[in-house]
């Protein structure tokens, strides 16, 4: 019986030609889509799983709120944390801290920089990663140790064996190779290259090391066997309450306790849990089920394909049907037969499908820059899996069509041959075309709606010039302001350049540094947090940002600058006035509402207090105010901000470019530099590389997303194309006979054109309001967004028309122009 | 074989109600052979499809081999249908996609017959209507004919008791006609009941029995000497 139904449906197959290569292509590509999505989504559900003690590991992430401030979530935690935690808490068993920096290194006369992490001895306890060479439970012990992903080693010592071999970091004590790794999979939210011990930064953080307001490193913590790490999650917050202390300064007391929210994520859940200062983007589960949405949406376009091809052939089947009833077989043997050949079909759509992923892969890989495997013969879930989505498919594409062709009257069908089917089913057909179209355009929708934010984002006006700005980065703290002067100084008179200046912070770098401010006569109670910048004289020039009152800084003028902090020594205790210190601030409009001015022009010559290092205080005169400009993505809102010159604090130097020769003036700057630092590269980056960089992200996904709605689109096309050949197949005796009364071509090309321009009318009224409610939210998520423009939704509708056009009319300009006489003789 | 007391059927449309049989009582024995004639219209398909079991009367009863099955759902009639009745019809009904010996295997795949079994009661039943030397052809690859021939194996393949015939010959010229006519003869003569339905009044003469329909009635009843 079994060779007999696969018998019947190969033949049929081969029979059918056109039929079957749209079902099969349709299936193929639909799976194949599905395959590539899930693979992402596998992947991406995958993160961290492959350290040992995943489920105990987890770490300490805070919820920010500033005052004044949205809500900031971030990864990083304090250094007191660690050991505070590993003190107070008796449920946790290691705890490591990693701390990033940026290092030089030195290997045969060249110097490299490169980012460098320092963590604590426990961290290779917590995490067994996989040691190529060396040992990892005392690959740490030894302050000058270093450790080294396979990439770095291959990079400093080629092709010798790296371990015990030194390398010379920042031209202090040689550091000892005492471990190499793999380098990292693209499953793991680590980006580590270069491992430390926290002693070899432990002098470099000393400032710190006690402070609680900074915010600095990544806590890890793996708690005992049997520990609920939920519940010790939901009472951190009030154990940090009394375990942080209250950061008394001279503008007010800052709780920390309530301003830091505390909780514990499990390192399985980082990365689908987005936050700032994550070592590699995060993805969030709405991304990742969006994504998973699609794949489905995409599948159910090819079964839905399947199904209305099969039943628009009834008739051709028919005839079978009935004979097989006729000699005695039931309708549940008759339905399986059909979703038998149904699920035949998707197995041959799977097969083809999968050689599709073998081809995609790597360009796909690549594209997502992950090491995505698909490999049936390693992986023993993928196997069960594949056949598991061809059941389904197979199934929900086959169920209806068994059901609609074993429900034949075998009496009708056999005495006339062809009466007694078609019936309600084409009225089902155009349902479920309707359906295919409303998805299509709703994803057509999505894609754009997606596109556009990004294009706005990437072409918003950020308030400063991101062309020809050149960030030079890595600027070293160690030098002595004198020779960062010089430095700047010497940039600033290139030719090709219009401005330089030295700053604590660029846009788009990720970092802050916050600062609390009060103003005259107010509650020392009432916290004013602003962002706080260290810049430079011509820090507004550099940036070309836009003055909206009072003036800039100006060097000719001293006052200007926050003069030199008082030795401790020399000022008896209790003497404020001594330890204030009267300076110029620059602020934005963002900082002049939050401060309650009336108005820009109202806040020049204003004053505020802020902290100074030495817990004296600054005495601030606002000078002038700039025009609100991006600090990070345009997703973000932004933040009310001071601008002072402080030396102290600069990491970047941003030299403003004239337009032209840009490529004369690097090389002159590269010139500058190797004369005052021939021991350190120059770290350079154009301003808007690095502002598109946060976009990079973005922008695949967008990619992804309009490839997998393309080949969404493509799949309905190719069932609109089958149902217009059967279609138009099923009419040749009519349109012979309009023909023969007097049709041109282009009255029986509008004919078929018409009945299916129909479905796709009426999906448009079902997409365009989910669409808008879907894109609406999910704008609704960035601070500055794109507004929905309802021609974009007319535009997508008119697409999709017209592609069902050109898909039908070619089909029926063909049968319209047959002789009519070859269409009367039809049957 | 069959009894068919008060036979009613009658079709419903939204607004029409048509009576296809009207009181129909029918007494065909086992061994008959019976011809059913009458004007196009007057319900001799819709008899032949009732008592095939392939539609259900309205009202009346059909007493097959003394079984009442008029009521029986589409599952009982089916397994008597499978065990019970061969069916020839005008045009044929073989399924293009599958050979000769394959259509004929068809009406045995449901039977629970092994294999070996199944070849050789194919082979012999092929050979009984002469066709046995194309068994591997396609059926667009046969004549008219040579069609019917190979409807008429699978049909008896089976071993039927009953075998109905829907105009079995009108597809086909006189002497194809002839010859599928002297098929059933032999056939009835080897104890199978024949019952068909047939415009032409020669190949009625085959019959034992001629029942005329008119309008959903029995008409006329005519004995033929055998």
């Amino acid at each position: 019986m079994l060779k007999n139904y696969l018998m019947v449906a190969l033949r049929n197959l081969l029979k059918h030609k056109l039929y079957s290569a749209i079902n099969v292509t349709g299936l193929a590509v639909g799976l194949a889509t599905c395959v590539l999505i899930l693979l992402f989504v596998r992947n991406e559900t995958s993160y961290d799983r492959f350290f040992t003690d995943n489920d105990r590991i987890y770490q300490v992430a805070f919820k920010a709120q500033l005052p004044g401030r949205q809500v900031d979530h971030f990864a990083a935690s304090m250094l007191p944390l660690a050991a505070a935690m590993k003190e107070g808490l008796p449920e946790v068993e290691m705890t490591a801290r990693v701390i990033q920096n940026s290092v030089v290194i030195k290997q045969g006369g060249e110097s490299f920089s490169e980012t460098a992490r320092a963590v604590d001895p426990d961290f290779f306890r917590i995490f067994d990663f996989t040691f190529l060479r060396g040992d990892r439970m005392t690959a740490l012990d030894d302050p000058n140790s270093i450790v080294l992903t396979e990439s770095m080693a291959r990079k400093y010592f080629k092709d010798q064996d790296a371990l015990g071999q030194t390398l010379d970091i920042d031209g202090s004590a040689p550091a000892k190779v005492t471990g190499i790794i793999p380098d990292m999979p693209s499953n793991t939210h680590f980006d580590l290259e270069i491992i430390r011990p926290y002693a070899a930064v432990a002098q470099a953080m000393r400032g710190i090391e006690t402070n609680w307001g900074a915010v600095c490193c990544e806590t890890y913590v793996r708690l005992k066997p049997g520990v609920d790490g939920k519940a010790l999650s939901d009472r951190m917050p009030a154990w940090f309450k009394t375990t942080a202390p209250t950061l008394n300064s001279p503008t007010g007391n800052v709780v920390l306790g309530e301003i830091f929210t505390p909780r514990l994520r499990n390192l399985k859940d980082i990365h689908t849990d987005p936050v700032m200062t994550s070592m590699r983007p995060a993805t969030s589960y709405a991304e990742i089920i969006t994504f998973a949405a699609v794949a489905a949406l995409v599948l159910a376009i090819a079964s839905i394909n399947f199904m209305n091809l099969a039943t628009a052939r009834a008739t051709q089947r028919a005839r079978e049907v009935s004979v097989r009833k006729v000699v005695g077989a039931s309708r549940s043997q008759i339905i399986m037969q059909f979703i038998g050949e149904s699920l035949l079909l998707t197995v041959i759509g799977l097969v083809l499908s999968i050689a599709l992923v073998e081809l995609a892969l790597p360009a796909y890989s690549a594209f997502l820059d992950k090491k995505l495997s698909f490999n049936l013969f390693t992986d023993p879930l993928l196997g069960p899996a594949l056949l598991g989505l061809a059941l389904v498919v197979g199934v929900a594409g086959g169920a209806y069509p068994a059901f609609f062709l074993s429900g034949f009257n075998p009496a009708r069908v056999l005495k006339g041959a062809s009466s007694g089917v078609g019936g309600g089913s084409g009225r089902l057909r155009m349902a479920l075309v309707v359906v295919q179209f409303a998805i299509s355009i709703s994803l057509m929708v999505a894609t754009s709606v997606v596109y556009g934010q990004l294009l706005y984002a990437q072409n918003k006006n950020l308030g400063f010039e991101k062309e020809n700005t050149l960030v030079l980065r890595g600027f070293p703290r160690s030098v002595d302001q004198a020779r960062q002067q010089t430095l700047v100084e010497a940039l600033a008179k290139l030719d090709g350049v219009v401005a330089a200046a030295g700053s604590s912070s660029t846009p788009g770098d990720g970092s802050e540094n916050n600062t609390n401010v009060r103003l005259p006569g107010a509650n020392p109670d009432q916290m004013l947090v602003l962002r706080q910048g260290g810049v430079d004289w011509d820090f507004v020039k550099a940036l070309g940002l836009q003055l909206v009152a009072g003036r800039e800084f100006d060097r000719n003028r001293p006052a200007d600058q926050l003069p030199p902090l008082a030795d401790p020594a020399q000022v008896p205790a209790g003497d404020t006035a001594a330890r204030t210190y009267a300076g110029a601030v620059m602020i934005n409009e963002a900082a002049v509402k939050r401060l309650g001015f009336a108005s820009n022009e109202d806040a020049i010559g204003k004053q505020f207090e802020v902290g100074a290092d030495d817990d004296g205080t600054n005495k601030l005169t606002i000078i002038g105010v700039v025009a609100d400009f991006h600090f990070r993505s345009v997703h973000d809102p932004i933040p009310p901000a001071l601008f002072v010159i402080n030396r102290d604090r600069f990491s970047d130097v941003l030299v403003r470019l004239k337009p032209g020769n840009v490529q004369k003036t690097l090389v002159e700057i590269e010139r500058v530099w190797r004369d005052m630092f021939p021991n350190r590269p120059l770290n350079r980056e154009f301003l808007d590389d690095r502002i598109q960089a946060q976009y990079v992200r973005e922008a695949k996904t967008s990619q992804m997303f309009a490839a997998f709605s393309g080949l969404a689109i493509l799949i309905a096309c190719l069932g609109l194309f089958g149902l217009a050949s059967f279609t138009a197949e099923r009419r040749t005796k009519e349109i012979g006979l309009r023909k023969v009364l007097g049709a041109s071509v282009m009255d029986i090309v509008r004919l078929l054109v018409w009945q299916f321009s129909k479905p796709v009318l009426v999906a448009n009224l079902i997409a365009w309001p989910v669409a808008w409610y879907f894109m609406d939210q999910w704008l609704n998520g960035f601070s500055f967004r794109i507004d929905l423009n309802p021609l974009l939704f007319v535009s997508a509708g008119a697409v999709a028309l017209l592609i069902a056009w050109a898909t039908v009319g070619l089909h029926a300009a063909r049968v319209a122009q047959a002789k009519p006489v070859t269409a009367l003789r039809y049957e | 074989m069959l009894k068919l007391v008060d036979l009613v059927k009658a079709y419903r449309t939204e607004e029409v109600e048509t009576t296809a049989l009207n009181s129909v009582n029918i007494h065909v024995r086992d061994g008959e052979f019976v011809a059913i004639m009458g004007p196009s219209g007057c319900g001799k398909s819709s008899l032949l499809n009732i008592v095939g079991m392939l539609d259900t009367p309205s009202s009346g009863q059909y007493w097959f081999n003394g079984e009442e099955v008029s009521k029986y759902g589409e599952r009982k009639l089916a397994d008597i249908r499978k065990k019970n009745i061969g069916f020839i019809f005008q045009s044929f009904n073989l399924i293009d996609e599958l050979t000769v010996f394959e259509n004929v295997e068809l009406a045995l795949l449901y039977h629970d017959i092994p294999a070996r079994e199944r070849k050789e009661r194919v082979k012999a039943a092929l050979e009984k209507v002469n066709i046995g030397h194309r068994e591997s052809h396609l059926p667009q690859q046969l004549s008219g004919g040579q069609q019917q021939r190979v409807a008429i194996a699978r049909a008896v393949v089976a071993k039927p008791k009953m075998l109905l015939a829907d105009e079995p010959t009108g597809n086909l010229d006189s002497a194809n006609g002839d010859e599928v006519m002297r098929m059933l003869t032999e056939l009835n003569a080897e104890g199978t009941t024949i019952v068909m339905v047939t415009h032409s009044m020669p190949h009625a003469q085959y019959a034992t029995r001629i029942i005329n329909l008119f309008d959903g009635q029995v008409v006329a009843e005519n004995l033929r000497a055998a």
